[in-house]
């Protein structure tokens, strides 16, 4: 064994040097941490380009041959955003249309008058949904798409660019949009080579009936209003030029003869992640600040705006490195597009294509992940103001797939927005629960009559409040994904700040366990705890006890509360009682008729055989109770996988990653792969698939596809989960290497639990070298192959492993 | 063995008459019969031989002009103020040809079409001489026909009229209405005693060219437009075609009897068949025609004069069959090209280039509908781009799609210089790439590229040329290749491949080998083994194939997924054309297999591989 320990300000991947070059860039925004839409600093702008070099720009590009439609904005809109602000654009020559987004800008509300039947409603007024804030365009009538040659529009994943350019008339015309965090802004320039100007209008316009006015400055246009419940928007947009004319024109901005021109929109509400003070900031007027916001930033030039937002995007997306293998000449000769297509019409491998699809997850986190408010199920790129399903938060599957990539995928700092969401939803979640859950119309309350803790609906809203029906493991899957971030940081002040959700959770559960005899196959009968009636998300019985998907939630549950009581040395009394509980759940078997994992307390088969959830999996995925090794036994590892093979190959999106990650927990490199491929196939009139942008997409029915941007994260996360297992003390690579990517490959940045990253190289599907690196000391195992290596680091520390075949 | 002309055919869909408008011209029809004159002595003279159209100078191009029936038809405000149609005036008519003269006629548009309705009241009650002949509305046309020609003629234009086929119901008057110049022969000597109907309206009596006097009538007709002075005629609801098939529909004796009847004027005179012209007596119609509407009317009966939908996008799937019918004397008629006027039109730019891009490289005559004295500088600079009208009226074959007929399109044709001209489509509703690569032409390497609608050469391209394209948008090229493609090629009918389903071998004279394999569907495949490349890549297949209608199949290699090929119609099954695709194949032997799926593919003659990448 070769092991070279690293000094830890050495160490070129390490946190520690993102948070020397965020500094030395120049930013002061803090990671993470909460990004509403308020006054703040100007930012410090960096004193060196943070520009990358186009060659190694290139590395991490898309690109495409077409603009987009402004009536196909989800499939062919370009993303942007700054983790709270995002935007859609078409890149079309003769008319840039952009589609914003803000994350709060929610209709809505606290929803807690129950219906009927003790459910939720689940309407756009009570409920709500998240709504568009604002389109803007901006036209250039000289520039029709019929005239342009050359045109190509790139997505630029490291520096959080999208840019387009094309020929008109011997003359070059380029355009750069992006949204900046430091300046909380979207910024588009256009610019030329050879001797063209531009001419045209900036137009912003509102989605919910506003009207557009000159801004208070004459130098901007903008608007503002209320929605029904309260919550105040507003947005601003200005332009400047160095050449040329650019004026305020009734309600709009014309330019006339700019050889460049750089627009600035921002805009937001006053909503706040403050349950107490009813979600509201009362002190933001958002349309102001829009302006303030604008003109601030039109103080300085296009090429300051994109340097300081370039220093600030860059050194995140840095964070994680990927290279499964060389794609051939051919692939790269194509445009994304095409590349797709090709590499569904021919069943070839395209490595690059696959890694990129993993770093748009990447870039979309960044983009959709660092503000107050975490990614729904369109995060904050919406085409309309009737988002499918709201757009909201839904907690049986779809907003914890979002956040499994941020730990793996090196973005551990985007996980706040999601447990912050979290911490000021939970006065509200504990309102509604204590007051509404046991109500009597409600089929899940609970029959011991007791009551505590907290839990959720099927879907949330910002502003406290549920919809749809109620979710009483919900509770317990996100306290997974929020214990699962601790897992991978080790960060103790993290877990003090999350614990009273996880506490909450296990009284809920504690007041909810009912007792039930069952007989064990050798005919013994024991008393076990059960979850009293449930519904196995989302199909089946609707009145079930002990769902496998909600003891296995708890039984995953209290022991995170073991541990998290231990780490923060609190509640020791009450963990041996909740300890005593979990020694009780009853734990799922094999169904003597179907071979599978019960879903239910039955051997029978009670739902859909090729269902799209995996709810009875969660033991095995994004639970770590079923293992492919001895620790596992083999009835129940053979009827979980029995399940996954019965459940099928051909789902859709976030069904098809959630398959592709349970493959790769089983060591079934290949089959994950296909499903990987399954949603890299091309979405065509809605099928299941990719749209041209690599959004994902769901066919509801033939020629309808919706925009669902899990699987945008959780494919994502089966690719780092095929590469690389961990668990607390325990870490293997290449647990579920592809054919197709066996032959060499690198990843650098992987989270790995236990408060390590990985850096790591392969070839011929062996490991040649691999780095790991600890953030704050701490000791683990790694395997790769048949070699095991104990590793004890300090904090900062890397070792390097070499000759591990 | 049986070839796929037999194979079982997909069940077409008798589409229903798209045109609800045009039935107006049967439901307006009123009992205006012209006075009974005694029959006056019996037929007639002996046959004329009739001389094909292209010696007689007729139609060695694609016409080119103005219609008016685009107006007519449209519910445009203010364009038919007395009632549908009523815009046909001689007012209307002298304002468009004096417009068409100043505008226009310098860059080749030259006939003035009068379309239906000269002869109908604004009721639409029609009028007749005593011979049963159309006469002209004295209230369209206060000066009659020829003071019309008269004024086009000076102006230096052709003048155009119209006609229904057959003898209208209106014009029998009870049988005895004199034939003229056919001394005994009436009314009731030129149709079935049965009065059996035709033409697409059923507005007519068919003729019964078994008796001479329905000869008479015809050439009756013709000596009346020829001493007006008429060098056009569209022949109206003609079969088959015109959404009629059977017996009483078939016109082909009327067009012959119309042919003989022109010639015998001595008045060199186009004839213009309408509408939706049976492509299986395509023959018939070169034979006695200058060109035929292939399709239904382009025109929408709304508040435009078309729209896109409605009908000028059914022309990209319609048109390819037609390819090797056209020549010099007949043309494939694709109907008007409205793109002069974006807001009357009910076009948006990119829709008005694509629309006159598809009818210039169809060389279908390019006769605009639109009011010419309001055309908008957009569309005066598409109806006057010569490098497009020379594409028109240059003396290239018909283009041809040489990929799948999808909503991206690339269709072209070689030129008599060795140049190709490459136009691209994006039929889709949003904007997409549109690529055109050399292979698909059987060239390589570098080729200069000129744009045609934009006047401008592009310089050298690599390989195949890629635009971004507008929803509905085009280019057209002119690409001079330096380096042919070579390819390898692959029968379909060779022993080392494999059949599955019902395929089978079949003899077809136009196929490479003499053989093809058909019967190709639901379920049926083809597979090409053994197929050489030369190393790892993304190659371009031309696939040879026959097929009298559109078809689809599934071309894939080695086992992939494969690519949906819409495959347009060769327009029978004895002709072979071919159409590329792109498929991976490895270095060394591949596999490329045609599966009909559960579906008819067309028959396969063979496949050429590019012996280099």
């Amino acid at each position: 064994m070769d092991i070279q320990h690293t000094d830890p300000t050495e160490h070129p991947t390490s946190r520690r040097r993102f948070l020397a070059l965020a500094a030395a860039a120049g930013t002061t925004a803090a990671l993470g941490g909460l990004n509403a839409f308020t006054a703040s600093a100007a930012p410090l702008r960096p004193t060196q380009s943070p520009m990358l070099s186009a060659a190694d720009a290139a590395k991490n590009q898309l690109w495409w041959q077409a603009p987009g439609s402004s009536t196909s904005m989800i499939g062919q809109g370009l993303p942007v955003g700054n983790g709270r602000l995002g935007a859609l654009a078409s890149n079309d020559p003769g008319t840039e249309f952009l589609t914003v987004t803000d994350a709060g800008l929610w209709t809505g509300g606290l929803n807690d008058t129950l219906q009927d039947d003790g459910q939720f409603p689940y309407g756009r007024d009570d409920f709500g949904s998240l709504t568009l804030l604002a389109e803007l365009t901006v036209a250039v009538p000289g520039h029709d798409l019929g005239r342009a040659n050359n045109y190509r529009r790139v997505l630029d994943l490291a520096q959080g660019l999208v840019s387009a350019s094309y020929d008109i008339g011997g003359v070059t015309y380029q355009r750069q949009i992006f949204a900046s965090r430091p300046d909380d802004a979207i910024v588009l320039h256009f610019s030329q080579q050879g001797g063209g100007t531009y001419t045209g209008t900036v137009s912003l316009a509102g989605t919910h009936g506003e009207s557009t006015a000159a801004g208070d400055a004459a130098r901007c246009v903008s608007f503002g209003g209320t929605l029904g419940n309260g919550l105040k928007y507003g947005a601003a947009v200005t332009a400047y030029s160095g050449s040329g004319k650019v004026a305020v024109d009734g309600t709009t901005l014309s330019f006339t003869g700019c050889k460049d021109l750089t627009v600035v929109l921002s805009g937001g509400t006053d909503y706040a992640p403050d349950a107490a003070a009813g979600f509201r900031n009362p002190s933001v007027d958002p349309r102001a600040l829009a302006i303030s916001k604008v003109l601030a930033a039109a103080g300085h030039s296009y090429d300051t705006l994109l340097h300081t937002h370039v220093a600030d995007f860059r050194p995140v997306f840095g964070q994680l490195d990927i290279n499964l293998g060389t794609s051939s000449a051919a692939q790269r000769g194509l445009d994304t597009w095409e590349r797709v297509q090709a590499r569904y019409r021919d069943n070839v491998p395209d490595p690059e294509l696959e890694a990129a699809y993993l770093q748009f997850g990447r870039y979309l986190m960044i983009s959709g992940s660092r503000g107050t408010l975490p990614m729904g199920l369109q995060s904050v790129w919406l085409d309309g103001n009737d988002p499918d399903w709201m757009g909201d938060y839904h907690t049986d599957i779809n907003i914890q797939m979002n956040y499994w990539m941020a730990d793996r995928a090196g973005l551990s700092d985007c996980f706040d927005s999601f447990a912050d969401y979290c911490l000021a939803q939970l006065p509200s979640w504990t309102d509604v629960t204590q007051r509404l859950f046991n109500s009597l119309t409600n089929r899940y309350r609970n029959s011991s009559g007791k009551i505590a803790g907290w839990t959720v609906a099927i879907s949330t809203n910002p502003y406290g409040g549920g919809g749809w029906w109620w979710h009483p493991a919900g509770n317990a899957w996100l306290c997974h994904n929020l214990f699962d971030h601790y897992e991978y940081t080790q960060d103790r002040a993290y877990l003090e700040k999350v614990y009273p959700l996880i506490k909450g959770a296990v009284e809920f559960w504690e007041a909810r366990l009912i007792t039930t005899t069952v007989t064990d196959a050798s005919g013994a009968s024991r008393e076990v705890l059960i979850a009293d009636s449930d519904w196995s998300p989302e199909q089946g019985p609707l009145d079930a006890k002990g769902i496998t998907y909600a003891q296995e939630q708890v039984w995953n549950l209290f022991g995170h509360f073991h541990t998290a009581t231990e780490v923060l040395g609190r509640d020791a009394a009450y963990r041996a009682t909740i300890d005593g509980l979990r020694d009780r759940l009853y734990l799922p078997v094999v169904s003597p008729t179907t071979g599978w994992l019960e879903e239910w307390m039955s051997p029978d088969n009670l739902g859909e055989t090729t269902h799209r959830h995996l709810s009875p999996l969660f033991g095995l995925f994004p639970g770590d109770r079923i293992r492919p090794d001895d620790s596992t036994p083999k009835d129940i590892l053979d009827g979980a996988t029995a399940l996954l093979t019965a459940r099928g190959m051909n789902s859709f999106g976030w069904a098809n990653a959630w398959r592709a990650l349970c493959w790769a927990r089983l060591k079934d490199g290949d089959k994950a792969y296909q499903l990987i491929g399954t949603n890299l196939q091309p979405s065509v009139n809605g099928s299941n698939g990719s749209a041209m942008n690599l959004f994902d997409i769901y066919q509801t029915e033939p020629g309808r596809g919706i925009f669902q941007i899990d699987a945008n994260f959780g494919t994502p996360s089966a690719i780092v989960e095929m590469l690389v297992y961990s668990r607390p003390g325990h870490v293997e690579l290449l647990p579920a290497l592809p054919a197709a990517w066996a032959a060499s490959g690198s990843v650098s940045g992987v989270g790995v639990r236990g408060g390590f990253t990985a850096d790591f190289t392969w070839k011929n599907g062996k490991v040649v070298q691999a780095t790991l690196t600890s953030v704050r000391g701490g000791t683990t195992t790694l395997v790769a192959g048949a070699a095991t290596r104990k590793v004890s680091l300090k904090p900062g520390e890397s070792v390097t492993l070499r000759n591990l075949a | 063995m049986p070839s796929s002309s037999s194979s079982p055919l997909p069940p077409t869909s008798a589409g229903p008459a798209r045109r609800a408008a045009r039935t107006l011209l049967v439901l307006a029809v009123t009992a205006g019969l012209a006075a009974a004159v005694p029959a006056a002595g019996s037929a007639a003279s002996a046959p004329t031989t009739p001389q094909p159209s292209a010696t007689t100078g007729v139609a060695a191009k694609p016409y080119m002009g103005w219609s008016s029936w685009s107006m007519q038809s449209s519910k445009y405000p203010g364009l038919n103020p007395d009632g549908d149609y009523s815009y046909l005036t001689e007012a209307n008519v002298l304002k468009q040809t004096d417009a068409l003269a100043a505008k226009l006629k310098d860059y080749g548009y030259t006939y003035v079409n009068i379309d239906a309705g000269w002869w109908r009241k604004n009721d639409w009650t029609p009028e007749y001489d005593q011979y049963g002949r159309q006469a002209a509305d004295p209230l369209r046309f206060p000066h009659g026909m020829k003071a019309v020609a008269d004024h086009i003629h000076a102006k230096g234009l052709k003048a155009g009229i119209y006609l229904p086929v057959g003898l209208e119901k209106e014009a029998y008057g009870g049988g005895s209405v004199p034939i003229w110049n056919a001394p005994g022969c009436t009314t009731a000597d030129i149709v079935y005693p049965d009065l059996r109907t035709t033409n697409g309206w059923d507005s007519s009596y068919k003729l019964d060219f078994d008796n001479p006097c329905a000869q008479k009538y015809i050439d009756s007709q013709a000596q009346l437009l020829a001493g007006w002075g008429y060098d056009f005629l569209k022949l109206d609801g003609v079969g088959p075609g015109s959404f009629k098939s059977g017996d009483n529909y078939d016109n082909v004796p009327d067009v012959a009897a119309w042919q003989r009847a022109i010639a015998a004027t001595g008045r060199p005179m186009h004839l213009e068949l309408s509408w939706s012209l049976d492509i299986g007596h395509a023959a018939d119609w070169k034979q006695y025609s200058n060109g035929w509407r292939i399709d239904t009317d382009v025109e929408c009966y709304c508040n435009t004069l078309v729209t896109w939908e409605n009908s000028v996008n059914d022309r990209w799937n319609d048109a390819p069959a037609w390819s090797d019918k056209a020549g010099p004397g007949g043309w494939n008629d694709l109907d008007s090209l409205d793109v002069g006027n974006g807001q009357m039109d009910g076009l948006s730019n990119a829709e008005r280039q694509s629309y006159m891009t598809l009818w210039a490289i169809n060389k279908s005559p390019l006769f605009t509908g639109d009011d010419l004295t309001s055309l908008d500088s957009y569309g005066l600079s598409l109806l006057t781009n010569q490098e497009v009208i020379g594409v028109d009226q240059s003396d290239s074959p018909v283009a041809r799609p040489v990929t799948s007929v999808g909503d991206q399109q690339v269709w072209g044709t070689r030129n008599s210089d060795g140049s190709y001209t490459v136009a691209l489509f994006n039929l889709s509703g949003a904007p997409a790439s549109v690529t055109a690569d050399w292979a698909d032409f059987g060239f390589t390497g570098n080729a200069a590229v000129r744009d045609l609608w934009n006047k401008q050469n592009l310089g050298s391209y690599r390989n195949g040329i890629t635009e971004a394209l507008p929803a509905h948008g085009s280019r057209l090229f002119t690409v001079k290749p330096r380096t042919a493609l070579a390819t390898t090629g692959y029968e379909a009918e060779s022993a080392a491949n494999t059949l599955s389903g019902n395929a089978s071998v079949a003899g077809c004279d136009a196929c490479s080998g003499g053989q093809k394999v058909g019967n190709l569907y639901l379920g049926g495949k083809l597979t090409f083994n053994g197929v050489q490349a030369p190393k790892d890549g993304i190659y371009t297949v031309q696939i040879s194939y026959v097929s009298g209608d559109p078809r689809s199949a599934t071309v894939s290699s080695n086992g992939g997924n494969g690519t949906g090929v819409n495959f347009p119609s060769t327009g029978d099954w004895n002709t072979v054309h071919a159409i590329s695709v792109q498929l991976a194949l490895k270095a060394g032997p591949n596999t490329i297999t045609v599966d009909s799926g559960n579906w008819y593919a067309p028959d396969i003659d063979k496949i050429a591989v590019p012996q280099t990448l």
